[in-house]
């Protein structure tokens, strides 16, 4: 039996995956901690989930692993701490907020003996995993170009902190890019080259503090240029939160992928509005799965904290080209 | 109103067909001998010259549909026999000429209306009129996509660079037109593109980032890289007060369009919708009315001609690699 505990609630993700513990039968969801002990009090008694008083009681229980779903500038503190206790770690992404802490986090899993695995569910995706096999069976050609988007509704209606820079990190680039970044460097088989970003915060809810909306423009080192939309460009009206798509334009076609379109449309009589019920397959529970087996298997996880690495250099990048209006050089691992 | 139109291919038809709807009277129609004009011709039963200068003292109005290399030369002689210019989209085929168009009306005291049609597309209007008024806000983030297959001709100038300025230059200019129309004025842009055909220096597929003086930014893509028969147009335009999006997501998670047969016969296809006027009448219609009442198209040649300054600072930025500023004047510095 695989034992887990989950490291604070600050993530909204935190509800899904507890769920998706305990849906596996190999694994056992042994409790959770959290440094605002109100959210923790509150979150654990509305999963049904043993409330430890400190991390390092939580820490105490002979886990396996720990799933971290702190605000993303303490992902490196709880990392640490999970490490040093010998503990597998999967961190909710983005990975951190500066590479200074990516870099800490990857050398102490690395010192701990421990695995990191950056919870990049798209991996997972059904549809994004069909075009992988498309693309292995190399139908579409040589690509040339990708068109993403991970657009969505603004985060602070779940959590406030996602417009705290300090917090977050920053706002829609922190929040929506990495998912992209890691998707296009799988699907490409190509590291980032270059980066050009223009953001904005002319989209409501950024709280003066960050931005709203971007558009980030990635030349990869195979000269395959690709955009990513990360802006928070849908209104709460919205039918449903968000959502993720790939198109690919190559040699032999164009491919467009949808990773959230298998829904049912509902048109209530009385509440506020149309909105959509997801029926697709659950990434997030094949992502949970490769964590546990991983451990079992004593292996490396198929995303680790490297990819979450590469997905950040691109984010600071990317701030970096939307401050001074020019494109960013970025040379693998150079970095750090 | 007597109108020569010039050109007769596939948009000089499709002029001749949108003038069948107001009451001018084509007069003429200009090409190069044996390419269908005297067909064409005959259909609206009027004269085949071959020479512009053989009807200018016949009609009021030079309506041009050549390829985008002859727009100058046909507007700088129409302008000198002091007619009016009608004048398909792009305006021309670089700043200079367009420059030179625009001054050489303006001496003539002539009219010089640019047909960028997508403004007159009932989708694209009325998603910019609900914009205008505020409906969703400032407009912040726009996403505006044209895809579609390489043009086939025997005498292929839509893809000859020379002649229409490449793909960016003949198809995206559409989109840039609308975000400067949307989002206002353009003061840098980053582009890249792609030669998925193999042939050097035919661009097929592009994006371009631009980044208006208002703090939005425009996503643009534009593609002959599609299989016919496709021809997919998209938009949405999000505001700080809500979204705009045409059409809606699609409804599968997977779409893959493989080149493979031939699919349509069209050299190139225009995009279609069932509507009781189509937007090229709906736009000579305009144009006939600022012609005939002096009002005010929404189009002026001078927004044409920020067009082509955009998508000529697109080209070049995908060209060098790098940003590229434009000042107030919509001059690249």
């Amino acid at each position: 039996m695989i034992r887990l505990g989950i490291m604070s609630f600050a993530h909204l993700h935190a509800e899904a995956y507890v769920e998706n513990v305990r849906a596996i039968p190999d694994a056992e969801l042994v409790g959770a901690a959290d440094d605002d002990k109100t959210r923790g009090a509150r979150c654990a008694r509305a999963l049904g989930v043993r409330l430890w008083p400190t991390y390092e009681d939580l820490l105490a229980q002979q886990l396996h692993g720990v799933i971290v779903c702190s605000e993303n500038a303490r992902h490196r503190a709880l990392v640490e701490m999970a490490a040093r206790a010998g503990v597998h770690v999967l961190c909710e992404k983005p990975l951190a907020t500066t590479l200074t802490d990516a870099h800490a986090m990857l050398e102490a899993c690395q010192q701990g003996g421990v695995s990191l695995m950056v919870a990049l569910p798209m991996r997972f995706s059904a549809p994004l995993l069909e075009v992988r096999r498309v693309l292995d069976a190399k139908r579409l050609g040589e690509i040339f170009c990708c068109v993403s988007t991970n657009q969505g509704q603004n985060p602070r209606r779940h959590r406030d902190w996602f417009v705290d820079k300090r917090l977050a990190g920053g706002g829609a680039v922190m929040d929506h890019t990495v998912h992209l970044v890691d998707a296009l460097r799988w699907y490409l088989r190509s590291e980032v080259a270059e980066v050009y970003a223009q953001t904005t915060d002319l989209l409501p809810g950024g709280n003066g503090d960050v931005e709203t909306g971007g558009v980030i423009l990635l030349t990869f080192a195979n000269g395959v240029f690709a955009t990513i939309d990360c802006s928070w460009s849908r209104p709460a009206s919205y039918p449903t939160w968000g959502g993720l798509t790939v198109e690919l334009i190559g040699q032999h076609g164009v491919m467009r992928v949808d990773a959230f379109r298998q829904n049912l449309t509902i048109y209530p009589e009385r509440s506020p509005g149309i909105h959509w019920e997801y029926w697709g397959s659950d990434a997030n529970q094949g992502m949970i799965g490769e964590f546990v087996s991983a451990i079992q298997e004593r292996r490396a996880p198929a995303v680790t904290g490297v990819d979450g690495f590469r997905a950040l250099e691109v984010i600071v990048a990317a701030y970096e080209s939307a401050r001074t209006g020019r494109p960013v050089r970025l040379t693998m691992g150079e970095n750090r | 109103m007597r109108v020569a139109i010039v050109g007769t291919g596939l948009m000089g038809g499709v002029h001749a067909e949108a003038w069948s709807h107001t009451d001018a009277r084509i007069a003429a129609f200009v090409g190069t001998a044996g390419a269908g004009g005297d067909a064409l011709a005959g259909a609206y039963a009027a004269r085949f010259v071959t020479d512009l200068d053989a009807v200018l003292a016949d009609v009021d109005v030079v309506d041009i549909c050549t390829p985008t290399h002859l727009h100058a030369e046909f507007t700088l002689r129409a302008a000198a026999a002091a007619k009016h210019v009608i004048c398909e989209k792009p305006i021309a085929l670089t700043v200079g000429e367009g420059r030179r168009m625009i001054a050489a009306c303006r001496t003539a005291g002539v009219r010089l209306l640019v047909a960028h049609v997508l403004r007159f597309f009932p989708e694209y209007r009325l998603a910019r009129e609900m914009t205008a008024r505020g409906d969703i806000g400032a407009p912040a983030v726009l996403r505006l996509s044209r895809c579609t297959f390489r043009p086939r001709k025997a005498d292929n100038w839509y893809v000859d660079p020379a002649r229409s300025g490449g793909m960016i230059l003949d198809l995206m200019v559409h989109d840039i037109d609308y975000a400067r129309w949307v989002a206002g004025d353009v003061v840098r842009v980053f582009a890249k593109a792609a030669q998925t055909s193999g042939r050097p220096d035919e661009t097929d597929h592009a994006l371009a980032i631009l980044t208006h003086r208002s703090g939005a930014i425009s996503h643009l893509e534009g593609s002959w890289a599609y299989p016919p028969p496709i021809f997919q147009t998209r938009f949405e335009i999000a505001g700080a007060a809500g979204l705009i999006e045409f059409p809606g997501p699609a409804p599968a998670a997977i779409e893959m369009h493989l080149r493979g047969g031939e699919g349509s016969n069209h050299e190139v296809q225009l995009p279609r919708s069932p509507l009781h006027e189509s937007p090229y009448a709906t736009q000579l219609r305009a144009f006939h009315e600022a012609l005939t009442r002096g009002t005010e198209p929404p189009v002026s040649a001078e927004d044409g001609l920020a067009a082509v300054h955009i998508a000529r600072a697109a080209i070049e930025s995908a060209r060098r690699g790098q940003p590229v500023e434009l000042d107030a004047s919509g001059e690249a510095r």
